[in-house]
């Protein structure tokens, strides 16, 4: 074994190696001694946990990385089981192993060629059946080598025969130690079949590499020596600096990194959910404010997101300096397209941008302008890096995005940022820490409760829950459904459910001061939003939920299939749609109308119409899985607000008829939130997020960061009700109800079920008389309401809910 | 006069780099032919020497040190997700598409397999005239993807069309005179860039398969090649079985930075996210990151019991953590500033031949030997 050799193979077996010498080290190594296996005495033999108590100290490592260390140690055939002839595992446990040989180290020979094999094999042949059998796929093995190495089989038997006779000689405790030695031996070089060969290496790196043999002529060297001086040469930065620039990145973009902080709403693989993927699309039209946050972090992060790009290159056109970005875009395209379109495109970026009189001239110093040039006359994909990267630096970088980023544009799209938060994804699929506490009888509790804890905890704490219970999440999805699509019932059973609702109602009274216009929703609100509030609510919702379950299903059939409807169609349902999200916002609209269709149709006749609603609310879903995002998020939202659903119910029992016609899309807002969406153009939306963004800040509290209120989990509450409450109105203004959808993805998820809430509250509020005092203060809301709906322009309205929101 | 000869034989390069080679073949004509090997190799270990002393005159302070403010990544909790089982034989590389969720793998059988991950579901079957595809990359934009191993070449197959067979749509971009080891598309459709067991890596145009640029100054195997983060950046990074990371710039075909320090081949090199900091994971069973700003080594990732090769690493977003596929069948996250070992993915049964974070970093997808893919998140 000359050196080359040695440095050829892998590096591990020095490893391995190493730490193999120490385990058979007589002091400190592994003890061994005669071992009794049935009735033969193995000599030098160890326990499987020896090794492992072993392994776990000298390494100090955990049992499963000692038990797996161990395992590929013994894969590699350093030590084997001195019983088990067939797989090459090491158990944790009192069966005996014994040390290889360093002989038989897999490396310390080449790889033993097919004349060795076929000796060992024809050795065994020759010896006592019983012992020496050989298994099939050495007899197999056997054969073939029969065939390929007919010419030397004669040389075969001798040598085999030649073994066998000199073994005889020795003593029984020696035959059977080196017997088993060069079996393991062989096991590892010529596994059976289906095992895993860990002799096998990269055909490339079989050969060796050549070039590492391969003598360095003086022009390699004469390169190494010019990188060499250019290295010396080269300024450096402290250490400490470098460092604390790699340090401070990572805390920067920590909330970033999906696999440390989670990603909102939450990581598709884990909870299968692409909703993230639809907020992140290269383009969006509702961008989450993590996102226009991210924009400010580097001009890197900024022109790295397509939609980032886009606003920017929107800014500075209003601005009527987007020449640059344009002009640096054109050369970073030119660097990336294809040698033939070359000549053409420098030609064309220099008729556009550098020519005197170009139509777009970018302003250059002199200098470059010269370099540029004299690049020119030789077009290459590099020629305008140097006046891009002055572009770049000088202007985009130090003026135009410090610019961006303080401007009004960005700020406006800040504050219009969408968040993804727990609402639309989490209500049904996590169950956080609030599911634990509360007793798991009845899954529609757990269900709302599992909402509402949702809400309230950390990204973290969510995907553990995810994984801890994803089917139930589903399962509770498909339940909470049921409750919404369950108002027909209800009208039956109309005592119960308001007793439940006044519960909810009592406890929620606090809350309700918020928001007066929406009696019932505060529950729901409280579910939905505030882990804060969680503990208040669940012990009335329990009986709350309980009551709403049991009536509905002995009332109505149709209820009862609401309710029982088998889990598994409700939960692929809700992956379509979910999937469908992203694809299909155009399509909304006509679902909207589906929808819309279907709520006038109820109008004629509460219950039935009633019914029919939620089951147009339950058809619609189903189709919408395939339309719209709208449908997608609505059914959602209704899904994860089983509260409200049951309120919505109650308003939808008495007082339908009262309504007017609009308000009845806004009582089955969820489909119509779609084809609003589609109806309204952008602008529309803007302005609708930006009333509600408002809206928000208003609410909650004088400060105007969103951000914070979002965070802020009671003024989140608020903050959503009165977000509910505008997005109603606009929704009724808009006939479809809810631009929610259009609103972006992001706002819809927490949007369109709040509208639903509240329009359901209002009506609620109308409908339900068990609850007076809210009755009252819901009264006045309503009337307010649906007067302005038609009249609707944001802003008053919102203004009306904050002030609400402040009794 | 040898050394004359051998610039002419240089491959066809591009004219800026014909320039380039031709000015240094000027400036170092009147020297060259008085200086002999041994006189360049010594001149070599002294300059190497200089610029040992150098880099550690601003040597104050470790990683360890500057990441002690930092809070230790508590809850890591990565699980498998999905698990891809469709390919016959050993996985040798796999890659992301731009899209997040689709998974391009090739195998020692020949294979090349386009995966809808999400879905777990196999979706085209692409079968390549060789066996051991080393590397295989998506574009950009999703609708090529190229490969190439023991063939010596880079072939590039469309599969924007799943109803067309990709195979009928194959062009065969590079020929290297060795195995090509890994290949990347330099965020453009029109360009690859490759690696090769020649000891080069090289630009081509995917469109008239002509080389662009070619990169020498490695002496072993290019096992792997990483494009710099950064928008502007016209740089990359390659690792070689001659245990070095070059640092090259695609312009000129220089090499501008060297680092050296691992004991074995280097398998797989990776920039940090922030284009601040590279790593690499060798056969030597250590991962290692270099600052290119203090052009030095600023961290080793080992541990006594790890005893087994790292055959591909990959960053988090936040380069906070350092994922590293090893040959004994694990993955290992690091935390790259504390260079403390975070967590460890038992799961494959054989050796993790590539580990990719996927565009958006929401998971990890791992390739291996025994013939899965597995999806981590």
């Amino acid at each position: 074994m000359d050196k080359s050799d040695r440095r050829r193979r892998p590096f591990a077996f020095d490893k391995m190696e190493g730490l193999v010498r120490e385990m058979k080290d007589e002091e400190t190594g592994v003890r061994v001694k005669s071992q009794k296996l049935f009735l033969t005495s193995i000599p030098s033999a160890f326990a499987g946990y020896n090794i492992i108590e072993w392994l776990m100290d000298r390494l100090t490592v955990d049992e499963t990385e000692a038990v797996h260390i161990a395992n590929m140690l013994c894969q590699y055939g350093y030590f084997f089981p001195v019983n088990d002839s067939k797989t090459l595992t090491l158990k944790d446990d009192s069966s005996l192993y014994r040390f290889q040989i360093p002989y038989y180290w897999p490396c310390s020979q080449k790889n033993p060629d097919n004349v060795e094999y076929a000796i060992y094999l024809s050795k065994r042949l020759l010896r006592n059946k019983q012992r020496h059998a050989l298994e099939d796929y050495e007899m197999d093995s056997l054969n073939s080598l029969k065939k390929n190495l007919q010419n030397k089989w004669e040389f075969i038997t001798m040598q085999a025969e030649e073994q066998v006779r000199l073994s005889k000689d020795r003593k029984k405790g020696e035959k059977i130690v080196t017997d088993s030695q060069e079996r393991a031996f062989w096991r590892v070089h010529r596994p059976p079949p289906g095992c895993v060969s860990v002799m096998e290496q990269i055909p490339i790196k079989i050969g060796g590499s050549f070039s590492t043999k391969k003598k360095r002529s003086s022009e390699d060297l004469r390169r190494e020596v010019e990188l060499l001086r250019n290295c010396i040469g080269r300024t450096r930065v402290k250490t400490s600096v470098a460092l604390d620039g790699l340090v401070s990145f990572a805390e920067t973009y920590n909330e970033y990194d999906p696999l440390i902080t989670g990603a909102q709403p939450s990581n598709p693989w884990v909870t299968d959910d692409p909703t993230f993927w639809t907020f992140n699309c290269p383009m969006v039209e509702a961008i989450t404010e993590k996102r226009i946050k991210r924009w400010a972090l580097s001009m890197e992060d900024l022109v790295s997101d397509a939609t980032g790009l886009y606003e920017f290159t929107n800014y500075l056109r209003k601005e009527y300096s987007h020449e640059n970005i344009r002009f640096w875009l054109a050369v970073n395209d030119l660097k990336r397209s294809c040698q033939s379109q070359i000549l053409h495109r420098v030609k064309e970026i220099y008729d556009e941008f550098l020519a005197p009189g170009a139509p777009c001239e970018i302003n250059i110093d002199g200098k470059t302008m010269e370099r540029t040039h004299k690049e020119m006359k030789i077009p290459s994909r590099f020629t305008f890096d140097g006046a891009a990267e002055h572009v770049y630096t000088l202007l985009l970088k130090k003026d135009c995005y410090p610019r961006f980023i303080r401007s009004e544009h960005y700020k406006n799209l800040l504050a219009n940022g969408v968040q993804p938060s727990a609402r639309r994804r989490f209500f049904g699929l996590v169950g956080g820490a609030a599911n634990k506490k509360v007793d798991c009888k009845d899954r529609v509790i757990r269900s709302t409760v599992g909402c509402s804890s949702t809400q309230g905890t950390s990204s973290s704490s969510v995907l553990q829950a995810n994984q801890s219970s994803s089917c139930n999440s589903a399962k509770r999805r498909g339940s909470d459904r049921s409750l919404t699509s369950s108002p027909h019932e209800l009208p039956i059973n109309s005592v119960k459910v308001s007793q439940s609702h006044s519960q909810s109602n009592l406890s929620d009274i606090p809350y309700r001061g918020d928001l007066p216009c929406t009696p019932s929703s505060p529950s729901s609100n409280q579910d939905n939003l505030s882990g804060g509030v969680e503990e208040c609510v669940e012990p009335q919702l329990p009986s709350m939920m309980a009551d709403d379950v049991c009536p509905w299903d002995v009332a109505d059939g149709g209820g009862c299939d609401r309710n029982k409807r088998p889990l598994p169609a409700s939960i692929a349902e809700e992956r379509e749609r979910r999937l469908s999200t992203s694809s299909s916002r155009k399509n909304s609209g006509g679902a909207a109308y589906d929808s819309a269709a279907s709520a006038d149709e109820s109008q004629s006749d509460s219950v039935a119409s009633r019914l029919r609603r939620s089951c147009g609310l339950g058809g619609g879903g189903s189709m919408d899985k395939r339309r719209g995002s709208s449908a997608a998020c609505t059914p959602q939202q209704t899904v994860d607000r089983p509260s409200v659903s049951s309120a919505e119910d109650f308003d939808l029992g008495p007082s339908p008829e009262s309504r007017s016609p609009e308000k009845q899309p806004s009582t089955s807002p969820h489909e119509p939130a779609g084809a609003a969406s589609s109806l309204d153009d952008k602008s529309n939306r803007k302005k609708l997020m930006k009333s509600l963004s408002l809206a928000r800040k208003q609410s909650v509290t004088p400060v105007i960061n969103v951000s914070s209120v979002d965070r802020d989990n009671g003024c989140d509450r608020t903050a959503a009700d009165t977000v509910d409450e505008t997005a109603a109105t606009k929704a009724t203004v808009a006939e479809c109800v809810t631009s929610t959808a259009d609103t972006g993805p992001g706002s819809g998820s927490g949007q369109p079920s709040e509208t639903v809430a509240c329009s359901s509250g209002t009506e609620t509020a109308t409908a339900t008389a068990t609850t007076a005092a809210s009755n009252v203060s819901d009264g006045n809301d309503v009337c307010p309401w649906e007067d302005e709906h038609n009249q609707d322009k944001g802003g008053r309205f919102l203004k009306v809910y904050e002030t609400y929101g402040f009794l | 006069m040898k050394d004359c000869k051998s610039y002419s034989v240089a491959p066809p390069l591009a004219d800026i780099a014909l320039r380039n080679i031709w000015n240094l073949d000027m400036a170092l004509d009147v020297n060259t032919r008085t200086e002999t090997v041994e006189l360049l190799s010594r001149e070599a270990d002294c300059l190497k020497h200089k610029l040992e002393e150098e880099r550690k005159k601003l040597n104050d302070v470790t990683l360890a040190n500057v990441a002690e403010r930092l809070e230790e990544v508590t809850f890591l909790n990565i699980k498998p997700r999905r698990l891809l089982k469709g390919n016959q034989a050993k996985i040798l590389c796999c890659d992301w598409s731009p899209d997040k969720r689709h998974i391009v793998s090739s195998s020692q059988d020949g294979k090349l397999l386009i995966w809808d991950a999400f879905t777990s579901a196999k979706e085209q079957t692409v079968t390549m005239p060789t066996t051991w595809v080393m590397a295989c990359a998506y574009s950009p934009s999703g609708n090529l993807v190229a490969c190439g191993g023991l063939d010596n070449k880079v072939t590039v197959f469309n599969i924007s069309n799943p109803e067309e067979d990709p195979s009928a749509k194959k062009k065969t971009v590079g020929t290297h005179t060795n195995f090509m080891s890994c290949c990347l598309f330099p965020n453009s459709d029109q360009q690859i860039l490759t690696g090769s067991g020649d000891a080069t890596a090289a630009l081509w145009d995917v469109e008239s398969g002509q080389m662009l640029q070619s990169f020498h100054g490695h002496t072993g195997d290019i096992m792997s090649i990483d494009l710099s983060p950064s928008e502007i950046g016209n740089t990359f990074i390659s690792g070689s079985c001659d245990k070095m990371l070059l640092l090259w710039d695609m312009r000129t075909g220089q090499s501008v930075q060297s680092f050296e320090g691992h004991l074995s081949d280097i398998n797989s090199v990776k920039y940090h996210p922030s284009g601040d900091a590279v790593a690499s994971g060798s056969d030597d069973s250590t991962c290692r990151m270099y600052d290119l700003r203090a052009d030095k080594e600023v961290a080793v990732y080992s541990k006594e019991s790890i005893l087994f090769g790292v055959n591909s690493i990959d960053f988090s977003v936040s380069g906070r953590i350092l994922f590293g596929g090893y040959t004994d069948y694990t993955i290992n996250a690091w935390d790259s500033l504390k260079c403390e070992r975070v967590s460890l993915l038992y799961g494959h049964e054989n050796r993790v031949t590539s580990i990719k974070l996927s565009p958006d970093g929401t998971a990890l997808a791992s390739a291996s030997w025994d013939a899965s893919l597995r999806v981590w998140a």
